[in-house]
């Protein structure tokens, strides 16, 4: 880090500790002292590579490689134009060449490979999805909603477990306070001997340590509703995305018994299999039970598996 | 001998065994039985590791269908090779018994830097170079390009195992390191790839922590063990530790500046290769627009290892669009990398949580999260494709993409912590970023998902009901056994108060006082006085050693001291500390006598046993708790609190209290074994801190043991030394800690051993 200086009056951060190196669009530095003097008139070019610069795009060089300065600045202008979401594509695989073709982009404007030439590509870009650009404007990538949830609940969890163990404290310190005065109290009141009004005490004291370590094994603290949904998370109501499927179509089941075939059910009656059963009270009919139903089963148990395969 | 554990025929090589044992392998019966995990804890010198061995081996032939493979984990190579012996021993008793022959696989599988034969090779010095160098002879397209052109090196041993050694498996048998050397060597074959091949269908695996629990290594080498594994992790106290140094990444501004060579040679070599093998790239991008599927397909049904560094959605999905070219990502990292290196220019420490991170990179460099995440993959994809030779040296980029992995993955159960310079230096700039990780149970959860049954056994696993909550699993058994004794060979003291009243803590308002120092001081000259041979002493920290060993020199103590054994000191160079061991055990074998001084958590107190003399007492002078001001410490507390509702002081006394007992714990290995635990510092009388000592230690630990003076020690110390000191024979074991298979099998005995084991 120290031997990083300007490239124009040669100062290191070595010798001056409080120097402070800019960074412009071009990805060269220069230290504020030099940007100052270069720049008074607000323009100018860059001192190696020419490039036309204004002052006021000049930003604190935040990382050792102004390259890595120069591509930040250009992603997150990108990042602005293309910043379609996983949800807008169908499928991984449109999205993941999506995210190849924007990071070819960023690529060819920070080596300065065809730029004219990508610049047109956004501004087509840009032009065509204008809509789904304003739109995506306001909502966060599902992975930043993510980590914001992840960091509120943090945040919730600390204060939460703070108040806690602040009252669990406050609470202990009470009742023991209590259980002193209380000895005290039957001390100078009872008639029974102290040395077994000590053991009671003493008693009480271990039941109430095996309380409270007890009340401390169980708190959990309630952070989800019945349903699954975070406390204080919101809930969007936009709709749902429909996917466009063939409609479902039922087809009937076909077993393979290996057996003769089973009588259908209203059948039984007919063919007299319904004689040597016996028939169903009034009290079983009530739930919706007919002696043909035992029969039926039975018949396709005894049936099924008679034929060798 | 053998055993009826609950229906089930133990072989035991033994012709006696503890009680305690046969309690052990109850216990683990059920857990098997059950395929669930359990918690163990057993005194060290009590036979755990063969009761273990004996009981799954006997499962494994019992139910060669419920449990196919045991995977065994230790910590150092040292204990690695020690569990290969008792395997072996157990399995020539099984040959000597059934007369079959023996068709268990069993093999020790250790890095390539204690497995290499390649005499080049395995000449190097450190582990990188020799796993770069390996990887350089190895690797595929190194091996293709032999094949067009014969004068590239490639590894003759490796090529030879590649032609013929899948195919032919190697015979069955007890394969220890040097084993697996020798095997190789006479067929010409690598052992350590034979080794990594053959752990797919070995019955008993025995290795490092790291190859289950290390996501880089695990996926590697782990990934194909089946479900019906039991696995046990032996001398599992620190487990939690190891779970996290796996996962957690600290970047310094060296790492930085190494990842940016690294990222100068991929640009060159990407340049170099688009105008001489455009093909190529070209290739690999068709693969990524594709998706990663060659991981996905290795990865169906689940049967494989998860890796926690790449969820499986990763592996489902193709790599997002922006990180799909190789000019692109490597665009891409230099951007992270950039961001980075502004991050570590500050003045005052940050902490945030991964979720501000991710935020804060989108707005200063426009990095979204999902590419950040196949950071990691799309890296190694590149560097297969550009078949850099190499790979150590991209080790600072790689680690690098891990940060950015995990980072994007985890939004709980890690926190970042910038530090502009460290603690101990205000004034000298040295930031690093700490990506550390809170939560344990992140790293070993794969292997809880995974395996039918998990082990986790220690001499010192107290509090049992912890390693539990900490690790975020439910075991099926967790209990306890203590040590069965037929005297009482250990003798735990607490000593408060030196001969002056004066208070004895190691407490931060006093740890300077000059009384508190001195009476630490009488406590050593006594004790170097009355005990015989070996005497160890722990401190809490380096810094604080030193300080009292200046002052003890300075009042003279240390001379006083000198008079009657010899003082070693352990530093923190290893060479000279194991110089300093070594002659501390030549002057306890010549009777001299010695003092070695040394820091919990130290290399002293974790591998190193004390045996019979080399250790008659162990004094701990004060309670070793951690360095509490680290902001790492500070978050997992805060962290341990909210999420598992584990107090601060509660894990910091546990982790305190676990190190002590480690510490004293070095000086009885067995039951023939004596030796004093002293405990100097009055805070250790206190129920809190007493209660998490191990039970084999609580038990014997008396009213009358605690907060002593010097001189009351002296005599308690004096009394039990004397009473140890008159010989011990076997007989006087048998039938109270030692039993013979009779004798196990007597009613009142049973009912004795249901006691052994307490369930937490």
């Amino acid at each position: 880090m120290d031997d990083q200086g300007c490239p124009r009056c040669k100062t290191t951060k070595y010798r001056n500790p409080s120097l402070k190196l800019m960074v412009n669009v071009c990805g060269h530095t220069l230290c504020e002292s030099c940007v100052e003097m270069l720049f008074v008139r607000g323009s100018g070019n860059c001192v190696q590579c020419n490039t036309p610069l204004r002052k006021s795009n000049f930003r604190v060089q935040l990382f050792e490689d102004p390259a890595i300065d120069k591509e930040v600045e250009i992603r997150k202008k990108v990042l602005k134009i293309y910043n379609k979401r996983e949800l807008d594509f169908s499928t991984l695989k449109e999205y993941n060449d999506y995210l190849e073709q924007v990071e070819d982009i960023v690529f060819n404007l920070t080596n300065n490979i065809d730029v004219e030439r990508t610049k047109q590509i956004m501004e087509q870009y840009q032009r065509d999805n204008k809509d789904i650009i304003q739109k995506n404007k306001a909502k966060l990538t599902r992975e930043q909603e993510e980590l914001e949830e992840l960091l509120l609940q943090e945040q919730q969890d600390s204060e939460q477990k703070r108040l806690e163990t602040l009252q669990e404290e406050q609470r202990q310190l009470q009742t023991k306070r209590k259980n002193k005065q209380a000895l005290l109290d039957e001390l100078e009141s009872s008639r029974l001997p102290a040395a077994v009004l000590l053991a009671q005490h003493k008693d009480r004291a271990v039941q109430l340590e095996t309380q409270i370590e007890k009340q401390k094994q169980n708190v959990k603290p309630a952070n989800i509703f019945s349903t699954g949904i975070m406390m204080g998370q919101t809930v969007s109501f936009a709709s749902v995305s429909r996917v466009e499927e063939v409609l479902y179509v039922y087809q009937p089941l076909c077993i393979d018994a290996y057996g003769p075939p089973v009588p259908e059910l209203d059948q039984l009656g007919r063919l007299g299999y319904l004689n040597h059963v016996c028939t169903a009270s009034p009290q079983d009919q009530a739930g919706g039970y007919t002696s043909g139903l035992a029969c039926h089963r039975a018949i396709q148990d005894a049936f099924s598996g008679l034929f060798t395969l | 001998m053998k055993l009826n554990i609950e229906g089930l025929l133990v072989y035991f090589p033994y012709d006696y065994i503890y009680p305690e044992q046969y309690s052990y392998m109850l216990e683990l019966k059920r857990t098997l039985d059950a395929k669930g995990h359990g918690v163990l804890e057993m005194p060290s010198g009590t036979g755990k590791t063969i009761s273990l061995l004996s009981l799954i081996v006997a499962y494994q032939k019992a139910y060669p269908l419920e449990v196919t493979k045991l995977v065994y984990c230790s910590r150092t190579v040292p204990e690695i090779e020690k569990v290969v012996e008792e395997l072996r021993k157990l399995m020539d008793y099984y040959a000597k018994q059934t007369g079959a022959k023996n068709d268990f696989l069993a093999l020790a599988l250790s890095s390539r830097k204690n497995l290499c034969i390649h005499p080049e090779v395995s000449s190097l010095r450190f582990g990188k170079e020799v796993d770069g160098k390996c990887h350089s002879l190895t690797a595929s397209y190194i091996r293709a390009q032999h094949h067009s052109n014969p004068s590239q090196p490639v590894c003759q041993f490796y090529e030879q195992f590649d032609a013929v050694g899948r195919q032919v498996p190697i015979p069955p048998g007890i394969y220890n390191l040097d084993d697996l050397k020798d095997f190789g060597r006479r067929k010409g074959w690598c052992p350590y790839f034979l080794a990594r091949y053959a752990i797919l269908h070995a019955n008993i695996v025995v290795y490092s922590y790291h190859y289950l629990l290390d996501p880089k290594i695990a996926d590697l080498v782990s990934k194909e063990l089946t479900k019906k594994s039991v696995v046990v992790f032996d001398e599992a106290h620190n487990i939690d530790n190891v779970c996290i140094d796996s996962m957690s990444v600290n970047i310094t501004r060296r790492t930085l500046d190494r990842c940016q060579t690294n990222v100068e040679t991929l640009q060159n070599t990407i340049s170099r290769i688009k105008e001489t093998d455009a093909a190529k790239l070209r290739e690999e991008y068709r693969r990524l627009v594709e998706g990663l599927k060659e991981a996905n397909v290795a990865r169906e049904t689940d049967m494989y290892l998860s890796n926690p560094v790449l969820p499986d959605e990763i592996l489902q999905e193709a790599v997002p669009g922006s990180i799909r070219t190789a000019e692109h990502f490597v665009g891409f990292i230099k951007r992270f990398l950039e961001y980075l290196k502004a991050r570590l220019r500050i003045h005052h420490v940050v902490q945030e949580s991964a979720p501000q991170f991710l935020k804060d990179i989108y707005e200063k460099v426009c990095i979204d999260r999902k590419p950040l995440r196949f950071c990691a993959e799309r890296l190694r994809s590149l560097l297969r494709t550009l078949e850099i030779a190499d790979i150590a040296d991209f080790s600072a980029i790689t680690l690098i993409s891990h940060f950015a992995t995990l980072v994007s993955t985890y939004s709980k159960g890690f926190t970042i912590i910038i530090e502009p310079f460290e603690d101990r230096t205000p004034t000298i700039a040295n930031p690093v970023l700490h990506f550390s990780c809170m939560d344990p149970s992140i790293a070993i959860k794969p292997v809880f998902g995974r395996f039918q049954s998990v082990i986790i056994t220690s001499g010192t696993l107290s509090p049992l009901d912890i390693y539990p909550r900490i690790l975020d699993f439910h075991p099926v058994t967790t209990a306890s056994f203590t040590m069965t004794l037929a005297r009482t060979c250990l003798c735990p003291l607490i000593v408060g108060r030196g001969n002056d009243q004066v208070a004895m803590t190691s407490k931060f308002e006093t740890r300077e006082d000059f009384a508190v120092i001195r009476n630490y001081g009488n406590l050593l000259l006594e004790m170097s006085a009355i005990v015989p041979d070996g005497i160890v002493a722990f401190f809490t920290s380096y810094i604080y050693m030193e300080n009292i060993v200046a002052s003890w020199y300075e009042q003279g103590i240390l001379e006083n001291i000198q008079r009657n054994k010899l003082i070693f000191i352990e530093t923190q160079d290893a060479a000279e500390t194991s110089m300093a061991l070594e002659k501390y055990q030549e002057a306890c074998e010549n009777g001299r006598g010695a003092i070695l001084l040394s820091v919990a958590r130290g290399k002293v107190s974790e591998g190193i046993d004390f045996v019979h003399h080399f250790g008659r007492a162990v004094i701990m002078f004060g309670v070793p708790y951690v360095y509490t001001q680290s902001r790492i410490l500070k978050a997992r507390l805060e962290y341990l609190r909210d999420q598992f509702q584990i107090r601060e002081n509660d894990f910091l006394t546990f982790d305190a209290m676990r190190h002590a007992a480690q510490c004293v714990g070095r000086a009885i290995r067995g039951k023939t074994d004596y030796g004093l635990m002293i405990f100097a510092d009055k805070r250790y009388a206190r129920a809190d801190k007493r209660g998490k000592l191990p039970r084999w230690i609580q038990e014997h630990l008396t009213d009358g043991s605690l907060n002593l003076t010097i001189d009351e020690t002296v005599q308690l110390a004096k009394h039990f030394l004397r009473q140890m000191a008159q010989p011990f024979r076997q007989e006087d074991q048998l039938g109270l800690s030692l039993l013979t298979l009779e004798q196990l099998q007597s009613e009142d005995m049973l009912q004795k051993i249901a006691q052994i084991a307490q369930q937490a």
